[in-house]
C-alpha cells in the first residue's frame, strides 16, 4: 500500500521535474534565439553606419551647399551608433532612414552624380544592406513573438517569472512603408 | 487560413504522418515475427538496420552530381547571392548557405545538405532568367525555409525508412514463395493473411506515407518562405511562371524530386496527375498559389488548362 504510494508520488515528481527542464531549457533556447536575432540587426545596422561617410562624400562632391541633408545623416549615424537600448537603436534606424532617404532625394537632382560608377556601386550596397536590416527585424520580431506567446501562456508562465524571463519587446520603427510579417487575415 | 494556422496545421500533419508510418513499421516487424519467430527476426531486423545506415549515409553525396550543379561566387550571381544571403538571415540561420547553379533552361530550384550549416542552395539558369526579383526571392526563401525545417533530413530519413521496409518486403515475399516461413504452417491462419496482407502492402504504404510527407513539407515551406519575405504574393507569382513554363527538367531521377521547388517530374500536360495524386511529391501549384493568396490576401489569375497557351 504504502509503496504504490510512494511510487505514484515519485513517478509525479519525476514528470514535474522533466516538465520544468524542457520548459526552462525551451525558454533559454528561444531568449537565446531573440538574442542572436538582436545582434544580427546590429552587424546590419553597423554596416550600414560604415557606409554612411563615403555616401556623403560621393554627394558632397556634386551638392557641397546641401549642407542641410549632410547633418541629418551625419546626426542620425551618430545617434544610431550610441544606441545602447533596443528602442534607442530602432529609434536612431527610422532616423536614418528617413534622413538618407533625404540625402538620396538630393542626389537625383544630379545626374552627373548618378553616372559616376562608384556612387551608383554604393547606392546598390546600401539598398542591400536596408534589405538586410529588414530581414534581420523580420526574424527577430518572429523569435520575439514566439518567445512572448511561450512565456505568457499556461503553463510555462507559472516558471517563466520566477526564473526571470521577461517579456521582450518588439523592434518597430515608428514611420514605416516597410513589408512586416504578414497578419493580413482572409478566410476562405 | 492565415498564415501562422498554415505552418501549425502543417507540423501536425507532419507528426500524423510520421505516426502512420511507425505503424507501418510495428506492422513489418509483427510479419516478420509471425513467419521467422524471434531468432531469425532479429538477424533480419539487424540487416534491416544495416541496410539503412548505409542507405542514409550514402544519400549525402548524391544530389549535387546527379544534377550537374556547379558552385558560383557573389560576382557572377549577384541577385541570386543577395536573395539567399537575405533568406537566411530572415531564418536566423548561423550561416549562409553555399550556392550552386545548374546550366538547365527549365526553371526550378533545390536546397539539399542534411543540417543548416552543410546546406547549400540551387538555381538553374532558367529560373534565373523567368523571374524578377522579387519572385526569386520567394523561391529562395522556400529553400532556405526547407533548410531550417530540416526538410531534407526528414525526406532522406523517410526515403530510407521505405527502403527498409520495401527490402524487408522483398525477403518475406521470397520467403513464402519458396516455403521458408517455417512457422507458418502451425501459427493460426488469421495471423498468417494478415502478415502475407501486410507483406504486400506495406511498401505501398510506404511510398505513399512518403509523399504524403513531402507534400506536407512542401506546404511548410511555402508558408515558412512567407513568412521570412513577407511577401506571399511574391512566391505565388513565381509558381504560377513556373506553372506556365513548358521546358523539361534534364538531369532528373526520381530519387531526388522531392528537393525541387516544383515537381520536376511534372506531367506538362495536366497540372493535376493522376490516382488523385496520391503519388506525388509535390501537391498541385494552384493549390499552393490558393493557399498563398489566402495568407495574402490577394489574386492572380487562374492558371490556364494544359499549363500554357504556347
Amino acid at each position: 500500500m504504502s509503496t504504490t504510494v510512494l511510487i505514484i508520488i515519485g513517478a509525479v515528481i519525476v514528470v514535474v521535474l522533466l516538465w520544468l527542464v524542457l520548459t526552462y531549457n525551451g525558454l533559454v533556447r528561444l531568449r537565446n534565439e531573440a538574442q542572436q536575432g538582436e545582434s544580427s540587426i546590429d552587424i546590419q545596422l553597423k554596416r550600414r553606419a560604415d557606409l554612411i561617410p563615403n555616401l556623403v562624400e560621393a554627394v558632397k562632391g556634386y551638392a557641397a551647399h546641401e549642407q542641410e541633408a549632410f547633418e541629418r545623416v551625419t546626426a542620425a549615424r551618430a545617434h544610431a551608433l550610441e544606441a545602447r537600448t533596443l528602442g534607442d537603436k530602432a529609434a536612431a534606424d527610422g532616423e536614418t532612414r528617413s534622413a538618407l532617404g533625404g540625402l538620396l532625394a538630393v542626389a537625383e537632382a544630379y545626374p552627373q552624380l548618378r553616372a559616376v560608377e562608384s556612387f551608383t556601386l554604393l547606392q546598390a550596397e546600401l539598398s542591400d544592406t536596408e534589405d538586410k536590416i529588414a530581414a534581420a527585424r523580420r526574424y527577430y520580431n518572429n523569435v520575439v513573438q514566439r518567445y512572448n506567446t511561450k512565456q505568457q501562456s499556461f503553463p510555462a508562465n507559472v516558471i517563466a517569472g520566477p526564473f526571470g524571463f521577461g517579456p521582450r519587446e518588439f523592434y518597430r520603427i515608428e514611420d514605416d512603408a516597410e513589408r512586416d510579417p504578414v497578419k493580413v487575415e482572409i478566410t476562405a | 487560413m492565415t498564415l501562422q494556422e498554415q505552418i501549425r496545421s502543417a507540423r501536425m500533419r507532419t507528426v500524423l504522418v510520421l505516426f502512420l508510418f511507425v505503424v507501418l513499421v510495428a506492422l513489418v516487424v509483427a510479419a516478420v515475427y509471425v513467419f521467422f519467430g524471434q531468432g531469425f527476426g532479429l538477424i533480419m531486423a539487424l540487416v534491416a538496420v544495416g541496410y539503412g545506415i548505409f542507405a542514409y549515409v550514402a544519400a549525402g553525396s548524391i544530389v549535387a552530381s546527379a544534377s550537374g550543379a556547379r558552385p558560383v561566387s557573389k560576382e557572377e550571381a549577384p541577385e541570386l547571392y543577395r536573395t539567399v544571403e537575405n533568406a537566411a538571415i530572415a531564418a536566423g540561420l548561423a550561416k549562409t548557405p553555399d550556392i550552386y547553379i545548374i546550366d538547365d533552361a527549365a526553371p526550378n530550384a533545390f536546397a539539399a545538405g542534411r543540417t543548416p550549416e552543410k546546406a547549400y542552395v540551387a538555381a538553374t539558369t532558367g529560373i534565373l532568367a523567368l523571374l524578377d526579383r522579387r519572385e526569386l526571392e520567394g523561391v529562395m526563401a522556400h529553400e532556405i525555409a526547407h533548410v531550417r525545417n530540416r526538410d531534407v533530413r526528414l525526406m532522406t530519413l523517410a526515403a530510407v525508412m521505405v527502403g527498409v521496409i520495401s527490402m524487408i518486403a522483398d525477403m518475406l515475399l521470397w520467403a513464402t514463395v519458396f516455403g521458408g516461413g517455417r512457422n507458418s504452417n502451425n501459427q493460426n491462419p488469421i495471423g498468417a493473411i494478415i502478415a502475407i496482407a501486410a507483406i504486400i502492402l506495406a511498401p505501398i504504404g510506404g511510398a505513399l506515407l512518403q509523399m504524403a510527407l513531402s507534400r506536407r513539407r512542401e506546404y511548410l515551406a511555402d508558408a515558412t518562405a512567407a513568412e521570412l519575405t513577407g511577401d506571399p504574393e511574391g512566391l505565388a507569382r513565381a509558381l504560377y511562371k513556373l506553372a506556365v513554363d513548358q521546358h523539361p527538367l534534364q538531369h532528373v531521377n526520381r530519387a531526388t524530386a522531392h528537393l525541387w521547388i516544383e515537381s520536376p517530374l511534372r506531367d506538362h500536360h495536366g497540372l493535376r496527375s493522376s490516382v488523385g495524386g496520391l503519388f506525388d511529391t509535390h501537391p498541385p501549384l494552384q493549390e499552393r498559389i490558393d493557399r498563398l493568396q489566402e495568407m495574402g490576401g490577394f489574386q492572380l489569375p487562374p492558371i490556364p488548362a494544359g499549363g500554357a497557351e504556347a
